[in-house]
This record gives C-alpha cells, structure tokens and sequence, in this order.
C-alpha cells in the first residue's frame, strides 16, 4: 500500500517531543497540521489554474501560570523549532493572565476511525484534469461555457501535550463543483459533490446535472413572497452548516443565542422543531469522518443535539462546563441531519405551488435570536405547480429564520453528503436530506443569473 | 475644481513612499534572492515561456480580550516559495516550504509540468501586458511604528482599558476586543529581469459591545466601531479605544430601547463606516475583469457590468458628481502597494468617471482583453496571491469614492433630508452573484426629522438593486467627511484566498432607498 500523504504518526511523535522537550514552561501543547493540496480550476472551457503544494504547520502554546500565548510556524529545522519555542514563551510569559486557561489534559481514549482514503490521497493531477475535460466536453456539446473546480486534500493532524497526551488522525477530501453557463449569460446551472473517498465522487452525475440545470433554467419573471420551497441537499446543507454555530450552550446562557431561556438558563429538553427533526454529530460517519478529537486533545464522539424536535444538549467548553459543574462537551465537528423516505420527485407531486431550489448564495446573519439569514438562490430556481415543474423563474433573495424552516418541515428526502462550502473547498461534512418546508420567505427578486 | 480621478491620484489622497523607511528594509538575504533566481531558472530551463515566483513570510500576532480575560495570545509565521509558469498559454502553480535548492527546483519544474498537461488538455492563449523592467525594486508600508515592536503587554493593557470602560456603561454585560497585526515580507521576481522587495504592514484592532436588557429577554451589539488600515501601531494609538468606548457601549445600550423601524422608503444618510463596505460589494466586485468574464462563475460569480463593448463608457452607474477610482498608492489603504505580484507598479486609475463605468481592474493577463475598448494596454496592477501556497490572480485595489466639490459637513449632508435614517457602522451584508440586489444593514441607526437626529431606529436594512441605488446618490459631503473604512477578508478564487482592501468614501445621501425591518 503506497505511503499516506502527510507526516506519518512517528514523524508526528517525532516533531511533537522534540517542542516538548524544548519546553521550559509549566504545560506546553503541540498541534500538527501536514498535508497535501491540489486542485484544478476550469472557466471560459479552459483550465485557468492548477497546482498543489505540500505544507506542514506546528502550533506550540506555552503556559505559565495562566498566562498563555500561541505560536505557529512552518519552519521545522530544530533551531527554528526552538526559536519558536522561546518566543512562545516570551510572549506567554508577557501575557495577562487568562482566567478561563483550563490545565492541559493528560492521555485521553479516542474513538478510532479510518478517514484517510487511499483512493484520494493517491490522485493525480492528470486525474483531476480528465475530470475537467469531461466537463468542458459536456458543455461545449451542449454550447454551454464550464467553470468548475476540484479540491482535493489529504493529510495528517495531531495534538500532544506535556501531560502525556497524544492523538493523531488521517484524513481526506474530495469537492468537485461545477457551474455551467450559456455564452449569452442568460441561464446557469451548477451541480456538486463532495466526499472522502475520490471513489465516490460522481464526476459524470456532476456535469450531467450543471450542463441540464443550464439548459432548463432561463429565467421568467415571479414576485417575491412565502412559497412552499423544495430544497435540494445543497441548499439544505448550506442553511444547516450554519445551525451548527448555535449549539453553544455558554451563548445560551448568557442571553445571547435562540436556544436562551427567557430569565436565565437555556433550552435544553425542550421540543422546539418539527419531530421529524434530529441533527447529530459524529466522527466516525461513514465518507464523512473527522478527527476523533479537538484542537486540545478533548475526545469528541458521537453526540445528538437535536433528536425528534428536542433540543438534546449544547456544546460546552471546559471552562464553561467546569463553571457549570456540567461535563465539556465539543462543538459538532461535522453534522448530520436525518433523512426521510421521499424523493425530489415525490416532493414536487405533492406540491400544489412552490419553488424548487438549487443552492444559496452569500449567506449572512440577520438575527441570532432567531437564527435568522438572509441570501440568495443560485444556479437553477423553478417554479412547480400542480404538481410539476411549470417554468424557470428569476432569482431570489430570502430572509428566513432557520427554527421556523425547522418547524416548518414538510418532506425529507434520504440524507447524502454535499459541497456545502460557497467557495466549493472541501468543508467539514455535511450530511442532509433534501427538504419540503411551507412558508419559505422569498422576500426579493435578484436579477442575477 | 472639480475633484476629478485624475487629480484625485495626484491629491493627498495618494501614498509617497518614505525613503527613510526604504532603507531600515531587510527583508530578505541575498541567499534567499539566489534562491528565488534558482527557482526561476529552473522554470525556464523546463521550458516555461515565462515565469514568476515569490518568496514570501507572511506574520501574524493575534491578541484577544473579552470582559477582563485575555481569549488569545498568538503568533504566526509562515515562510515559503513559488513559481508560476506559463507553457503556451497556460498556467501551472507550485510551491514549497522546503527551502533546499534541489527540492526548489523540483517545485520549479512541477509548475511548469502542470502548466503544459493543462495546456495539452484545453490549449489556450495569454497575452501578458508590457512592464517596465525594475530590477531593484524596494516598497514597505508607510508606518511610525512597526505593530511587532510593540509588546503585548501594553496592547492588552490598552484592550482591557477600553473593555473596563465598556462595562461601565448600564446594561452593558459583555466587551470583546482584540488587535491582528500583519507582517508580510515578500520577493518577487520575473524571468523578464523584475526584482521587487516589499514589506506590507496592516493593523486590525476590533471591539464589540453587548448590552443585555432587565428582564434577559433581548441583546444588542455595537461593533466593527473601528476600521483595519494598512498602517502601523500609531493608527490604533491614535484611535483612543478607552475614552471611546463609553460611547459605543451606551450606542449598544441604547439600542435595547430603540424603536423598530418601519419599512418603506427612506432617505439615507451613510457614513462611510457603513458606505465602504456597500461600495465593496456593488462597485469594487463587479469592475474586476475576471469575474466580469466569467473566471469566477463557479464560485464569486459573474458581473451585471458584461459585456465590456457594450458597457465600457456606456454604462450610467450614477450622478455626474460620482467618481470612483481604483486605487493601490492611497495613504493607509490596506490593498495599497509599491509593485503587485507581477512586479507591476502601483498606480491610480478612474473606475467610475462623471457617474459613468470606464475601467475594469487587471492584471498583466487580462489588460489585452479590453485594451480595444480602453486603449489601455497596460495591467493596473491588481496581482496578489495571499500568502506562499497562494497563486496570484486579479484581486482587488483601493475602490474609492471621491468627496464632492461643495465641502458639505456630516451636518449639511443630514439636513438635505426630511425623512431620513442615517446609518453607521457596517452589519450584515449580502449581494447576489451578479451584484444586483443588495441587502446591507449597520450599526447604528437615526432617524433624520426635519434635518436633524431624531432618534435612535433599531433593526434597519436596506435593500435595492445596484444601477438605481447608486443613481438615488444626491448629496456627497466634502473631502473632510472622507475616510477609509476595509476589510481583511476579501475572499475569491478556488481555492479560496483572502485579500485585504480599503475604500475610501465621504458621508453620502441617497433618495428614496427600500427600508426593511429584520427582527
């Protein structure tokens, strides 16, 4: 089996003990980020950039006392390392103290998960290029202009601490994202995938799905308002990336967040979203795995944050759950939301009025008691009556509140994996299903295609 | 005098490099030039038709503070090289941070292997615009003080200050604050002979206020109350964080018990602590060239201002007083240089002339493909890659704004309205792909009765399309009015890559704007 991109575990260990063993603070935390990145960029039917490079990256914090600071530098000779060392401690021992500094965590047990595919980590550039040959091909046939991109990483991580702990993890990723256009600019369509495995990228789905939204989306003209809305995964898992940033219980308690209890507290237990709604997290899912732990070695498992319409738990820092006399519990690294049995199809048979949506576009908060956001559709928006498709329509701009899209919950499709991201990099995973919701907010018209 | 781009470029708006500073520059050893020579060397015997490399550093020091805690004590460092290389008229990209001559070369020979399989797969044609050869080249930032000489203790002390101030304030729970400052050293060279040493400096100090109601039942934020600059540790000094912070923290305050707004159409008065980012968004994206043309289209988008023959000096984008000009030498501007990536020298350009579109940003590549509809067959320079692991592509200058002739005050502007809302401080932000439809909301917001401060209004956004809401723009304040606001993270490209860009503007009326209410 050829070799993984990235440092290996004992080059990890190697790099990790030798900052330790330069460290004269009271606690020292070494993190490792090592890897490979290359990609391919098409527009105008022609392959404008491409490239890769290597990089390995260590952050040293140095503690004394509470008083902590930071380094991070790439440059790995072991004068450099212990140049960094010293001014890691420097700047720790200048700095005021942290009164939330929780001690460094001795060795932890982890969930073991396999997120490092060879298939990916073994792609080559003339890979990736056939890909968007494909594409381009795809296009032209259809006199249609390509801009796509492949991102592909793969590489290693690892925490170590002065306590004892070590932990590393092998990961790998795949985002293939496609936009095609007409040469008039009047009608686009844009498809996507993402996945760990390269294995399960559907390269041909892809540009067969962009090149027919293309060709089926020129727009016609349709007022704003509350719609009835199909969302296809994409759309979904856009919104959802963003409901991961309100699982944070100390917002919560602080009177900051949706999920605050009116006079103090916070929302736990309580049935809040449609009970069809469950949302957990877990590094070991299947194509879409994370490192089994965080950014200071805290162990993250398997965790429901939302189950059957009730709001199970909330992240909590160390700190934040110490206060608490509660246990941490790590933010969700990625997301998972449960599907249902009904397909796009059998979505838009029941839909008497409504749209149908492709995927977002510069999604911004509006109100975080709400977890509202606003953005726009992209890329092949319709209108569906009768229950079929009927015409194309413009672009629209929405201002909705994601726990009344959760509440509004009509049909969910099976769960997949999607290219959440807007800029079409690998993320961290999301897995959704495609959703009916009533009542989605189209508040204005976007003339853009 | 009509304050045209031209004279604006040559205004005091316009950036002179110190030549004292010139000279405490360093950067880099002549080692590292050799080894940047090597790579382009290498680049060329491999058969690149041209190529280009940097070697950069790039350094960052984070520190953070909420209430009476330090949150984050950090340092950056990261170092590196690459080589671009065009092989027919493709590109190929590699980089190393593995500075040993032979893996430099490997790099070196990597990018111009990528550039000819792309060029095998969809053969293309580039046409890099004509540069003057600057073959010693020296630019650093102009600066008092280098943010990295200062210590950490005293910009905590300053932070904590400002956030004890804060929470003086009546309902004020919670004060974030914190500095990021950059460094970033970089080398550049051609293999046409260009030779450019530069060190860019920007500074980012933040702060943001919470103000919690009696009961808990509602929370209001005051922040983005000060702007990041391409300067050094005298811009934040001089901001006086702590005798402002009361200020800002009852602005928060005040905001638990301000009245909704009422949607509809308004006038709006916007200072330029909101007005920058509107301008970013709907005039800064749509006049880069690449997206115009649909190099961004699978991600940033494309542009309402397509195509160039037919809106190059056609397009009426707004009043006749409306310039705008694309600038990279303005005094503290965070996309402010001596050279761009392609060792291209910084210059100022009108983008927006007597209310109408005329120019585009480029680079090298692009200056051909509009230079018919221009007669501009040079790049305006507008090449930057992020850091070492980053190619260079257009990315965006200074877009500014100019003051208008008449000098009006913040005061005269707010009294040309009878029924206005006057807007400061940047919020939430949203454009479509094209930039057509905008939805920008603010900090702070007032309502103008009668020409003057009423009260304060609470949850405001203002919606429009981009042509008809800069078209609404009627009274502009004078050149005292005028400042910069900016933003580090400017993103574009796949893979992603963040530039940082300042727009200047004065403070701005404009007529009859959609008005919405957000909660």
């Amino acid at each position: 089996m050829a070799q993984s991109k990235g440092l290996q575990e004992a080059q990890l260990q190697d790099i990790s003990n030798r900052v330790l063993q330069l460290s004269q603070a009271d606690h020292c935390r070494v993190r490792i980020n090592s890897g490979w990145r290359g990609y391919t960029r098409v527009a105008t039917n022609r392959i404008t950039s491409a490239g890769g490079s290597d990089s390995i990256s260590v952050n040293i914090t140095s503690v004394f006392g509470n008083r902590v600071a930071s380094v991070d530098t790439n440059r790995l000779q072991d004068e450099d390392l212990r140049q960094a060392v010293r001014r890691c401690e420097d700047m720790a021992r200048l700095a005021p103290e942290n009164p939330e500094y929780m001690a460094e965590l001795g060795p932890q047990i982890y969930q073991s998960n396999q997120g490092y595919y060879q298939s990916t980590g073994e792609l080559e550039p003339q890979d990736r290029a056939r890909a968007a040959a494909l594409a381009i091909e795809k296009a032209k046939a259809a006199e249609q202009i390509a801009a796509s991109y492949m991102d592909v990483r793969a590489g290693t991580t690892a925490v170590a601490t002065s306590g004892g702990l070590f932990a590393s993890h092998a990961s790998t990723g795949v985002a293939y994202t496609l936009t095609s256009r007409t040469p008039d600019g009047l009608q686009s369509g844009w498809a996507g995938d993402e996945a760990s495995d390269w294995n399960n990228i559907e390269s041909d789905r892809v540009a067969q799905d962009a090149v027919r939204k293309c060709r089926d989306w020129r727009k016609t003209g349709m007022e704003p308002g509350l719609y009835t809305a199909i969302l296809e995964p994409t759309a979904v898992g856009m919104l959802m990336s963003r409901m991961r940033n309100a699982f944070n219980q100390r917002t919560a308690d602080e009177g900051r967040s949706y999920f605050s209890r009116p006079g103090g507290g916070n929302l736990i237990g309580e049935a809040l979203f449609d009970d069809r709604i469950t949302i957990t997290s877990d590094p070991g899912y299947r194509d879409a795995e994370t490192a089994p732990f965080t950014a200071s070695g805290e162990a993250v498992g398997r965790q429901t944050w939302i189950n059957s319409g009730s709001l199970v738990d909330l992240s909590r820092s160390r700190f934040w759950a110490d206060k608490q006399g509660q246990q941490p519990l790590p933010a969700p690294a990625n997301l998972i939301m449960s599907g249902g049995d009904d397909s796009i199809a059998q979505m838009i048979a029941s839909t008497e009025r409504g749209v149908l949506l492709t995927r977002f576009w510069y999604i911004r908060g509006l109100n975080p008691r709400t977890i509202s956001y606003t953005g726009l559709t992209r890329d092949g928006t319709f209108l569906i009556e009768n229950g079929r498709i009927s015409r194309p329509i413009n672009n629209f701009r929405f201002n909705q509140s994601l726990v009344e899209m959760l509440q509004n919950v009509e049909m969910l499709s099976p769960a997949v994996r999607v290219a959440a991201s807007e800029n079409s990099s690998v993320s961290s995973p999301i897995v959704v299903p495609a959703m009916k919701v009533a009542n989605f907010n189209l508040s204005s018209v976007s003339d853009a295609i | 005098m009509k304050l045209t781009a031209s004279s604006a470029a040559g205004s005091a708006l316009t950036a002179c490099a110190n030549p004292a500073m010139l000279q405490r520059t360093n950067a880099f050893t002549s080692a590292e030039k050799t080894l940047l020579l090597h790579a382009i060397d290498a680049a060329r015997a491999a058969g690149a038709d041209y190529a280009d490399g940097r070697i950069i550093r790039t350094q960052f020091e984070a520190i953070g503070t909420r209430e009476q805690s330090i949150t984050q004590v950090q340092s950056t460092d990261s170092f590196g090289i690459n080589v671009r290389a065009l092989v027919g008229g493709s590109w190929g990209f590699s980089a190393t941070q593995n500075l040993q001559r032979d893996a430099v070369a490997a790099m070196a020979r990597e990018a111009v292997a990528v550039a000819r399989a792309n060029n095998e797969v969809a053969p293309s044609q580039t046409v890099l615009a004509p540069v003057e050869v600057f073959p010693d080249a020296r630019w650093v930032t102009p600066h008092r003080i280098d943010p990295f000489d200062v210590g950490l203790e005293e910009k905590a002390d300053l932070l904590l200050r400002a956030n004890a101030e804060a929470l003086r304030v009546n309902h004020i729970r919670f004060a974030a604050s914190s500095i990021l400052s950059v460094k970033e050293q970089r080398l550049i060279a051609t293999s046409e002979g260009s030779f450019v040493d530069q060190t860019y400096f920007r500074i980012n100090p933040a702060m943001t206020i919470t103000a919690i109601s009696d009961d808990g039942s509602d929370f209001q934020t005051r922040g983005a109350v000060v702007e990041p600059a391409g300067r050094g540790y005298e811009y934040v000094m001089g901001l006086d964080l702590v005798a402002n912070a009361p200020r800002w923290a009852e602005e928060a305050a005040m905001k638990l018990q301000a009245a909704p707004v009422e949607p509809g159409s308004w006038d709006l008065v916007l200072h330029p602590s909101n007005l920058w980012l509107t301008i970013h968004e709907s005039i800064g994206h749509p006049t880069e060239l690449d997206r115009a043309l649909g190099y961004e289209a699978n991600y940033a988008g494309t542009s309402f201002l397509y195509p160039p023959e037919a809106v190059l000096g056609q397009t009426r984008l707004g009043p006749d007083f409306m310039q705008f000009v694309g600038n990279r030498t303005e005094i503290g501007g965070c996309a402010t240089t001596g050279w761009d990536d392609e060792a291209v020298p910084a210059e100022a350009w009108p983008i927006i002339e007597e209310g109408v579109f005329v120019d585009y940003q480029t680079t090298r590549e692009q200056a051909d493909w509009i230079a018919q509809q221009t007669g501009i067959n040079r790049s305006h320079g507008c090449a930057y890659g992020q850091n070492w692991q980053s190619m260079p592509f257009q990315r965006m200058p200074n877009v500014s704004l100019m003051p208008g002739q008449q000098n009006l005050s913040e005061e005269d502007v707010i009294a040309a309205t009878d029924h206005g809302i006057f807007v400061e401080g940047r919020g939430s932000y949203s454009i479509d792909q094209q930039r057509y439809n905008i939805q920008f909301a603010g900090q702070v917001f007032w309502e103008i009765k009668d020409g003057k401060k009423h009260r304060m209004l609470r949850d405001v956004a203002y919606v429009g399309r981009t042509p008809e809401f800069w078209n609404a723009l009627d009274v502009i304040g004078g050149e005292d009015t005028y400042f910069l606001g900016a933003s580090f993270g400017d993103a574009k490209g796949q893979p992603g890559q963040v530039n940082a860009v300042s727009h200047g503007c004065p403070v701005s009326l404009f007529r009859n704007i959609d008005i919405l209410n957000t909660a």
